[in-house]
């Protein structure tokens, strides 16, 4: 192709131009066809693997993690729609609609004692508990997801890790950097809160706050007394010191059975 | 011979043993005391608490701690709000706990009256509690004071008569 001089030779550049530009698109298009068949495809192969394996992605969490992932990979999200195709092939908008409601429950029962935080192995426990024996088994993963998911409907529901443990708060209401940082101290993330076990002991008192973080009495103190307020900490006057204790009920009974002197 | 009392969770926790002062967790903490009171009450046939006394209830010496004496009469007044529970003493010392309630002990004593066909027949209240015709039943061992009230009120629906004896032990008892 030849650019010819003058007039006649913009022309003829100008139409090339416009020639390459209308291939361009015109290639554009084809492979953004090729690509919409190609993922059409994949999702076709991906349903028909879901349908056949229900069973199986139902019955094992691992499978059903790895199922996720798979999906995760080409941008479908099996949990988008309750009415979707993909709820009816997996049945998977029931699963965790139902995994949902019983997480909303376990939370919601155990709100008394914990304040609205709750570890997620207990939680899991709880879950699995009212599923029963005949139900299947939902996994840490399930959970989580299904957490995501009433994320989205608001009230509150988060994830949080303290001390290396994973938490699920079920209340509205952010926790502030200090009371975080009293929980991470108490569940044994920070110096001052390691004793036998590797992990917290599960309670502290103005005093350790006070020493940990450097602050004056009365900011640690207000700190308890807030996480008190909203449930999470329990106050204890029997040590036999007479030192006022706060627990954390969320971080688990358990710890109480280490020494409390 | 009883097997021992198995003690839940929360009764190895120390923060139990102190009555909490927001009101959402001391309502449960409370709701979980009574609980426990009325199974060890149970299990144990223990049919009078004394608030002033230290029971395996009200202590626990494994975590070294103890309910006081506020908790434990904060306790058991929502025990007798209930109606599982009623105070003997203005002082708040003496707590009868109806771990069966007043119409489940009559139950019992209706039922023990047309199993051994006592109908017509009197016993005094010492044999009601510890005779041996009552010996293996769920009678034996109770507590004048439930077995009293049970019998009040089977008096009024004229299912029996009661009589004074020569003492309070020899109070007479006539199935109709």
């Amino acid at each position: 192709m030849r650019r010819g001089p003058g007039i006649a030779g913009l022309q003829h550049a100008a139409r090339t131009k416009e020639q390459y530009k209308l291939t361009g698109a015109e290639v554009k298009k084809n492979t953004l066809q090729a690509m919409h068949e190609q993922l059409s495809s994949f999702r076709t192969h991906l349903e028909e693997f879901a349908r056949k394996h229900r069973a199986d992605i139902r019955r094992d969490p691992a499978f059903r993690a790895a199922f996720h992932s798979m999906c995760a990979n080409i941008g479908v999200d099996p949990l988008a729609s309750n009415k979707s195709l993909w709820a009816s092939a997996l049945g998977f908008g029931d699963y965790y609609y139902e995994l949902g409601v019983q997480v909303v429950e376990a939370c919601l029962a155990s709100r008394p004692l914990n304040g609205g935080l709750m570890e997620l192995g207990a939680l899991l426990r709880a879950v699995n508990r009212r599923r029963g024996a005949a139900g299947e088994p939902a996994s840490e993963d399930d959970v989580v997801r299904a957490i995501k998911k009433l994320a989205v409907l608001g009230g509150g529901w988060d994830l949080l890790v303290l001390g290396g443990r994973c938490f699920v708060r079920s209340v509205p209401g952010e926790l502030d950097t200090d009371r975080t940082r009293v929980l991470e101290m108490a569940a044994g993330g920070q110096a001052g809160g390691q004793q036998g076990g590797g992990g917290g002991r599960g309670f502290t008192s103005v005093g350790e706050v006070v020493a940990v973080t450097g602050w004056p009495a009365s900011r640690a103190e207000g700190v308890l007394q807030a996480l008190m307020r909203e449930g999470i900490a329990w106050v204890d006057d029997g040590a036999p010191d007479g030192v006022r204790l706060y627990w954390f009920p969320c971080l688990g009974p358990g710890v109480a059975q280490q020494s409390t002197t | 011979m009883s097997t021992a009392f198995a003690f839940p969770y929360f009764y190895n926790y120390p923060p139990y043993f102190t009555l909490q002062p927001v009101k959402e967790t001391r309502d449960k903490q409370v709701a979980l005391w009574c609980s426990l009171i009325l199974s060890y009450c149970q299990h144990t046939k223990t049919f009078i608490l004394d608030t002033q006394a230290d029971s395996q209830l009200f202590v626990n010496n494994s975590i070294n701690r103890k309910l006081n004496s506020e908790a434990r009469i904060a306790i058991l007044d929502e025990l007798v709000a209930q109606g599982r529970a009623e105070w003997l003493d203005k002082g708040k010392t003496q707590c009868l706990i109806l771990w069966k309630r007043v119409d489940e002990w009559a139950a019992v004593l209706m039922d023990f009256v047309r199993t051994y066909g006592l109908s017509g027949s009197v016993m005094t209240l010492d044999e009601l509690t510890g005779g041996d015709d009552v010996r293996g039943t769920e009678l034996f061992g109770a507590h004048r004071e439930v077995v009293v009230r049970a019998l009040r009120l089977l008096e009024t629906q004229g299912k029996l008569s009661t009589f004074k004896g020569a003492t309070p032990e020899e109070v007479g008892v006539k199935f109709t």
